[in-house]
């Protein structure tokens, strides 16, 4: 129980991180999460959005990461294997991957790079040291963190809650995040923290799910309620879409955005895949709002209606995930900008002359 | 947790779930239909509007439920 009573002391002091805490890089972190609602000094002020419970999603980390078969359920974060065995796959990695690829796309040495909500590590495992110096992982979850896959760049591990990074201004070069944004109480301010942790030409490359997640999951379930019980209670967690992306970044600070969308369908037997599957990625509800019942009459009206509305011909159901990546520049001078008003050389009507 | 408890114990009977719902495919696709049938319909979902269709997968259920149970016991007695 020491653990409960490092937390509650926790709460008592913790500071903001925008007053400028220092950077613990050892690997005994300190446990980031605050007390919900009142107390915390936000950026954002008054009216905080309180949306999830972060102590639940620590909780439901840690139960997914270990697990014993925890791989089976990497397959989005991780690299996607053509034809792959269910069982054995890890498709999780696609994400990762991806997210690594956008790393390499920039032609840049980066000395100190931050992970946001790392879990087990599924970015750095694909780059190589040419590209990233030293690595900081950081997630709430102890479970994962002492379980993350191996990398070639030397880690830090940081317990932290990504909504109060326990970071210096100015001390990253780059920082990523791979399917942890969709958690965060408070988006704005998040990217603001990660905005300040940035060094000046800092670069910021996350993915986060958003948008129409998991809309036939989301759909049966509100069909199956209303039929069978006359109302029905949000189970999917609300999204992000894409076009209030590009807002986000602008109003914390980065300029050069640039957003885009990866859909990705999973074929499942059946629902209970499905939701088994989320489960074991730690994906599961952790709203305030959460019902924490669902009937097992709506379990079988759900699964009716799911693979009646959008089940294939070979009896499986696919399940959208909507990637959403992002790439977002701190503000430096050596960056382009806009040319000045009647600067230019070259009339646009002078195009209709060329050929 | 270590042990059995009533959340191991319902996981445990959850995993038939799948098995069990193939047998019922037929009533399960009636019943889906009603149902899908009011996201493109002038008819709104309201409680119960299917409750023929959603009785019928509910029995064809639970006879899988109580033969697979039945199979278990033979099974074991053996």
């Amino acid at each position: 129980m020491s653990g409960r009573l490092c937390r509650r002391l926790l709460r008592l002091g913790l500071p903001a991180s925008s007053a400028g805490g220092w950077s613990r890089l050892s690997g005994a972190g300190l446990n980031g999460t605050g007390p919900p609602g009142a107390g915390r000094s936000g950026l954002s002020g008054g009216g905080r959005m309180n949306v999830f419970s972060r102590e639940m999603k620590q909780r439901q980390k840690d139960w997914a990461a270990q697990l014993q078969d925890s791989q089976q359920y990497d397959y989005l974060r991780q690299e996607f294997h053509l034809h792959p065995p269910p069982s054995l796959c890890t498709r999780s990695d696609q994400v990762g991957s991806r997210v690594a690829d956008r790393v390499y796309d920039i032609a840049r040495t980066f000395p100190l790079a931050l992970d946001i909500g790392g879990g087990r590590s599924h970015i750095a495992e694909h780059l190589s040291k040419e590209v990233v110096e030293r690595f900081c992982l950081t997630d709430v979850s102890q479970q994962s963190l002492r379980r993350r896959r191996p990398s070639e760049i030397p880690t830090h591990c940081v317990l932290a809650d990504e909504e109060f990074l326990p970071f210096k201004e100015n001390t990253f070069d780059l920082v990523v995040s791979s399917l942890a944004l969709h958690w965060i109480n408070d988006l704005p301010g998040a990217l603001r923290q990660i905005h300040q942790v940035l060094k000046p030409d800092g670069v910021f490359i996350g993915a986060m799910v958003g948008g129409e997640t998991l809309y036939e999951l989301r759909c049966s379930l509100q069909l199956a309620e209303t039929e069978r019980e006359g109302g029905f209670s949000p189970h999917i967690s609300p999204y992000t879409a894409v076009t209030d992306l590009g807002n986000l970044l602008g109003q914390a600070g980065f300029n050069m955005l640039t957003v885009d969308i990866d859909d990705i369908q999973v074929h499942y037997p059946g629902i209970m895949e499905v939701m088994t599957d989320l489960q074991g990625m730690g994906e599961s509800n952790c709203a305030w709002n959460r019902k924490s019942l669902l009937h097992r009459d709506t379990i079988l009206a759900a699964a009716a209606i799911y693979k009646e509305m959008y089940g294939s011909e070979d009896g499986s159901i696919p399940a959208t995930f909507e990637i959403l990546y992002m790439i977002g520049w701190k503000p430096h001078e050596s960056q382009a900008k806009p040319a000045k008003r009647g600067s230019a050389t070259a009339s646009f009507g002078d195009l209709s002359k060329t050929g | 947790m270590s042990g059995s408890n009533v959340w191991s114990r319902t996981r445990e009977k959850m995993r038939l779930f799948p098995e069990l719902f193939a047998q019922c495919a037929n009533e399960a696709a009636v019943y889906g239909k009603c149902v899908a049938a009011t996201t493109t319909g002038t008819q709104e979902l309201r409680k119960d509007l299917c409750a023929k269709e959603f009785e019928a997968l509910k029995i064809c259920f639970t006879n899988a439920v109580s033969a697979s149970v039945s199979n278990c016991h033979t099974e074991s007695s053996v």
